[in-house]
């Protein structure tokens, strides 16, 4: 559909025309990413392993955080819809032949590209600084799982917000606690700070049955190879079910909010 | 031939009413107290194509509503409307290409781009061929003189441009029918007559059908034939503007110069005195009786000069939607 490739191409002159809300959103994920690193170091300090990990294992872990989060968490449309829901902004797309959610979804993933390519660059120079010793025991079947996965989990990631935002229908002043609510949970429960099974094992278990690992954790214990022929089937379905219903609960509940949606202001 | 049709349209909102202060906020976590407020309350009517009509009314009385319904953006509590043959709110894309709708307050250009890139993403949006695109833009820039400044990002614009440049994006697709809604809100006077010159050249050279709300009387007075007047969700008339005055003005306006010194008292027996400075005096007197009284005057005051005028229908519409009689 060209009319989305218009779109995606103007996110991306946008998003350079906000270059310091960019330069410090990059900031902000390096920041993360050397608190995690320096909590790590100092756990192994003086020691080989720890939670069942070694120290090269937890270190790949830690890398790959930094570009799981920046592809699954770049999304200009959280910090966008609930706004254009509560002072009636929406009402400009409503009327026009085009999918609002699908606008939205286009122009987060001109920022993920934008950003995937920046966090590229700040990955390979941490690196270059710190020499960590990093374990990755990848395969061709892991590399690929790992990637659709975390496509997927971007997606995941789209419609879980946009349940969480349609509140906004309802309670034109609510999207922002909620939301804050849902990324506090995120960082903690998807794996962004540490592996998830470094957890009690009825907490893990727990936790599986929600979308979060499916966001950060699982993508990473794909991709850095960590993982058994049947742990990947599993997340297959799980990240393919997830998908689905997260999808489909929020289509209904926009289908829902829309009919309450009063276009105000003006 | 009708291309709008409304049968008796109700909209009802849900509002929760908050006590001032901060004891009531308070209250309002836990108890909310909700009533209904009647935005739009049995409204009809049907416009023909081509036709260029008035919405008037105070803030509230239910125009942007119902310009809302008719472009899809809200569902009806009750009521049937068809817009060229089409349920709006089913937001069907063959219906949108059609028309378009223009808020004074509300832009859809991106802010940090220039007006031209907007331009084209419309263009894809309603899938515009490429020759009618240049054409159609070629047409607007020059009618809105605005070529010098399409490529400026729009934050950079004045508010009468980014005005222009929002009813360029507006107008991309050629719609055939146009809901303005508040078109000359914050523009001065020269931008504003600008605009109503555009927007009459918009009706006639495409034949477009175009519903207009305004708090300026001047944009109605100049472009409409026919206007609604709408009140607490209730239209109270739909017609020629001169109708109004044959409708609600029940009295005319004396005003009488004079050459010597009278008393306020004695001008009272005349009729309802609007103004009086001396030497001026403006008399309201009834429609019927505006003869008799201006011969008494003539009669037995010393009169230098006397005119009889209508009042100004601004007053009229003010005077109707306050409830008061003119007289």
């Amino acid at each position: 559909m060209k009319k989305y490739l218009t779109v995606f191409q103007l996110s991306f002159q946008n998003e350079f025309t906000y270059r310091l809300n960019f330069i410090l959103w990059r900031v902000r994920n390096i920041l993360r990413i050397l608190m995690v690193f320096f909590l790590w170091n100092s756990v192994f300090s003086g020691r080989e392993t720890a939670f069942g990990y070694t120290r090269p294992e937890m270190m790949a872990y830690v890398f790959s955080v930094l570009f799981i989060n920046t592809f699954v968490m770049s999304a200009p449309s959280n910090d966008n819809v609930g706004s254009q829901i509560s002072n009636g902004d929406l009402s400009n797309f409503l009327v026009k032949p085009i999918n609002y959610l699908h606008y939205w979804l286009t122009r987060d993933w001109a920022s993920k590209l934008l950003n995937i390519l920046f966090a590229t660059g700040e990955i390979f120079t941490l690196y270059i600084i710190f020499r960590p010793e990093i374990l990755f025991t990848n395969t061709t079947t892991f590399l690929f799982s790992g990637i659709l996965v975390t496509i997927i989990a971007a997606f995941i990631y789209f419609y879980l917000t946009k349940i969480v935002i349609s509140v906004a229908f309802w309670a034109p002043e609510q999207p922002w606690g909620l939301m804050f609510v849902f990324l506090v949970l995120y960082e903690i429960l998807s794996g962004g700070i540490f592996p998830l099974d470094v957890l009690p094992l009825n907490i893990y278990s727990i936790l599986k049955f929600t979308p979060f690992p499916y966001l950060v954790y699982f993508p990473i214990k794909l991709l850095v190879g960590n993982a058994t022929y049947p742990e990947i089937v599993n997340i297959f379905i799980g990240s393919f079910s997830w998908l689905i219903l997260s999808k489909w609960i929020s289509i209904k509940l926009w289908k829902n909010g829309l009919k309450v949606y009063s276009a105000s202001g003006n | 031939m009708s291309v709008i049709s409304v049968n008796k349209l109700q909209k009802f909102y849900k509002v929760h009413q908050k006590e001032p202060g901060l004891a009531g906020s308070i209250r309002s976590l836990f108890k909310r107290k909700y009533y209904d407020v009647k935005a739009v309350d049995g409204v009809s009517f049907e416009i023909n194509e081509g036709e260029l009509v008035g919405f008037i009314g105070p803030n509230g009385a239910g125009k942007t509503t119902t310009l809302k319904v008719l472009s899809g953006l809200l569902y009806p509590t009750a009521g049937d409307v068809s817009v060229l043959g089409y349920t709006p709110w089913d937001r069907k894309p063959a219906f949108q290409k059609q028309f378009s709708l223009v808020m004074g307050q509300k832009n859809q250009l991106w802010w940090d781009l220039p007006a031209i890139e907007s331009f084209i993403l419309n263009k894809e949006i309603y899938e515009v061929p490429d020759a009618q695109y240049k054409q159609t833009l070629d047409e607007l820039v020059d009618l809105l003189d605005v070529s010098d400044v399409l490529k400026v990002q729009v934050r950079k614009l004045s508010l009468g441009q980014r005005m222009k440049m929002e009813l360029i994006a507006a107008l991309i697709h050629s719609p055939k029918i146009l809901f303005l809604d508040e078109p000359t809100i914050g523009l001065d006077v020269v931008m504003q007559k600008k605009m109503r010159d555009f927007i009459r050249q918009y009706n006639q050279k495409f034949n477009a059908t175009i519903i207009l709300t305004s708090h300026y009387m001047d944009d109605v007075k100049e472009l409409c034939q026919r206007v609604i007047v709408i009140d607490k969700g209730h239209v109270l008339f739909d017609g020629a503007l001169d109708e109004i005055i044959k409708k609600f003005a029940n009295h005319k306006l004396l005003t009488v110069v004079f050459s010597k010194e009278v008393t306020e008292k004695e001008l009272k027996k005349i009729g309802t005195i609007k103004e009086f400075e001396f030497p001026r005096a403006v008399i309201s007197v009834k429609r019927a009786t505006a003869s008799t009284a201006a011969a008494e005057l003539l009669q037995n005051f010393p009169v230098e000069d006397i005119n009889i005028e209508e009042p100004k229908i601004e007053d009229i519409i003010r005077e109707v939607f306050t409830g008061k009689d003119l007289a």
